[in-house]
């Protein structure tokens, strides 16, 4: 049952996961540490630095994000990723669709609750 | 581990294998990053189906440029991989693969199947993956994942490269064999300084105690010595040769390293036997130094590309706040 349980949330995390970047990233530019310890957060996401850096580098090699290394005000140069002029496109798209998709479950959700 | 590729190629011209080579090349690199590893299987697959599908025509390079096209764009193409790929859960792919040739056995990963130069990379080094330890390349049980270890300590992150080392100078990249190279030199040559002294028959094998439990004849010390160095070395010089990316050639450059430098060790603890000397200081002193050498020249080859890859980016902002 537990396993059963956890496969279900990867499988619903692993979509969520890429639009969870696109939203840090679309409030602003961040590097790859930054961006573990945000989503890393939230605990509901569960993601880990094994989850974001693959991620981060797919999105790169698709061209929905860029990145550049920069000065860092503190330490060394950091490799700073930001959303693209497709990624900030793509982020509109999957942003509305995501808010159809909860928008519905809610209403679903809470039907079958109060049933 | 020395036998480098066992692919239907004959009948393909060197530009038609060439470009199939280019191919799976940029296949292999965006895979890499996209599904933390493992996706190799997969390719090997394709890379098959490839070869078969070339294998009822003439094979010329206008055949290959058609098949290739069906495939469509390489980063199109390892994108739709990576996407089957639970790239969070890299575990769960070796457990429902049923292929008998590698899989799990009491827990413990197995792989039998000829080593080639992609999977040996995407094993040696992925700093991607936070696994330290992953499947053995070849045999029972697991490999060093060197790039999550260098994460794991603090000397690279993760996303230091875009793509393992291909901001590295080419000729860096060749000069890596020197490291292997005089390490096998130097066995060899060793070697043929002490046969002289050698008794006819050295110790093979030592028990839990240190103390020698099996003999054999000299010459089979020397020649088993000679092929676990010479081999591996070899098939680096392949890969370094066929131009393999920038990855490839590394990872079997740190093979190479690794398995001379367990040569060399093994030759001395022969010879400490010889000396009168009790223990196996030199076996367990060489394991050391061949885990340390290969993750030493990976860290300095990740630094440099990282370097390359700063130099470039900070040149290009420093340019445009000057304009």
């Amino acid at each position: 049952m537990g396993t059963d349980t956890d496969s279900r949330l990867s499988q619903f995390r692993k979509g969520v996961v890429e639009l969870a970047i696109l939203a840090l990233l679309h409030r602003g530019e961040a590097y790859g540490g930054e961006i573990v310890e945000t989503l890393g957060g939230h605990p509901g996401l569960a993601i880990s630095a094994g989850t974001v850096y693959p991620l981060l580098s797919r999105l790169k090699k698709s061209g929905v994000i860029d990145s550049a290394w920069r000065e860092s005000p503190v330490g060394p140069p950091r490799k700073y990723y930001r959303l693209s002029g497709t990624g900030e496109a793509e982020f509109d798209d999957m942003a509305r669709a995501w808010a159809g998709v909860t928008e519905a479950m809610d209403d679903l959700l809470r039907n079958g609750r109060t049933r | 581990m020395n036998a480098p590729e066992q692919e239907p190629t004959e009948g393909l011209s060197p530009e038609a294998l060439e470009l199939i080579d280019t191919y799976f090349g940029r296949v292999h690199g965006a895979l890499l990053v996209a599904a933390a590893g493992e996706c190799e299987d997969a390719m090997d697959d394709l890379r098959d189906h490839v070869l078969e599908e070339l294998a009822t025509g003439a094979g010329t390079s206008a055949d290959v440029t058609r098949v290739l096209a069906e495939l469509g764009p390489p980063e199109v193409l390892a994108a739709r991989y990576a996407d089957d790929t639970p790239a969070d859960e890299p575990r769960r792919l070796s457990e429902i693969d049923s292929v008998r040739l590698h899989g799990k056995v009491l827990g413990m990963p197995y792989d039998v199947r000829v080593p080639n130069s992609d999977r040996i990379a995407s094993r040696w080094w992925n700093p991607m993956d936070p696994r330290v330890f992953v499947p053995r390349v070849f045999g029972l049980g697991w490999d060093i994942n060197f790039g999550a270890l260098a994460v794991r300590v603090h000397l690279v992150r993760p996303d230091d490269e875009d793509e393992p080392f291909a901001s590295v100078p080419d000729a860096v990249i060749t000069a890596t064999l020197i490291l292997p190279s005089l390490l096998v030199a130097v066995t060899l040559a060793m070697m043929a300084i002490a046969w002289p002294i050698l008794p006819a028959s050295v110790p093979s094998h030592w028990d839990v105690f240190g103390r020698p439990d099996q003999f054999w004849d000299r010459g089979w010390l020397v020649a088993f010595l000679t092929i676990v160095s010479v081999g591996p070395l070899a098939f680096a010089g392949i890969v370094q040769l066929r131009r393999r990316i920038a990855l490839n050639r590394v990872a079997a450059t740190a093979v190479a390293t690794f398995m001379a430098t367990l040569a060399l060790s093994q030759f001395f603890q022969t010879t400490s036997y010889v000396h009168g000397a009790e223990g196996m200081v030199p076996t367990f002193a060489g394991i050391a130094v061949a885990i340390l050498l290969p993750f030493v020249l990976l860290v300095v080859l990740s630094r440099i590309g990282r370097a390359a890859e700063q130099r470039h980016d900070l040149h290009k902002t420093t340019k445009k706040e000057s304009v």
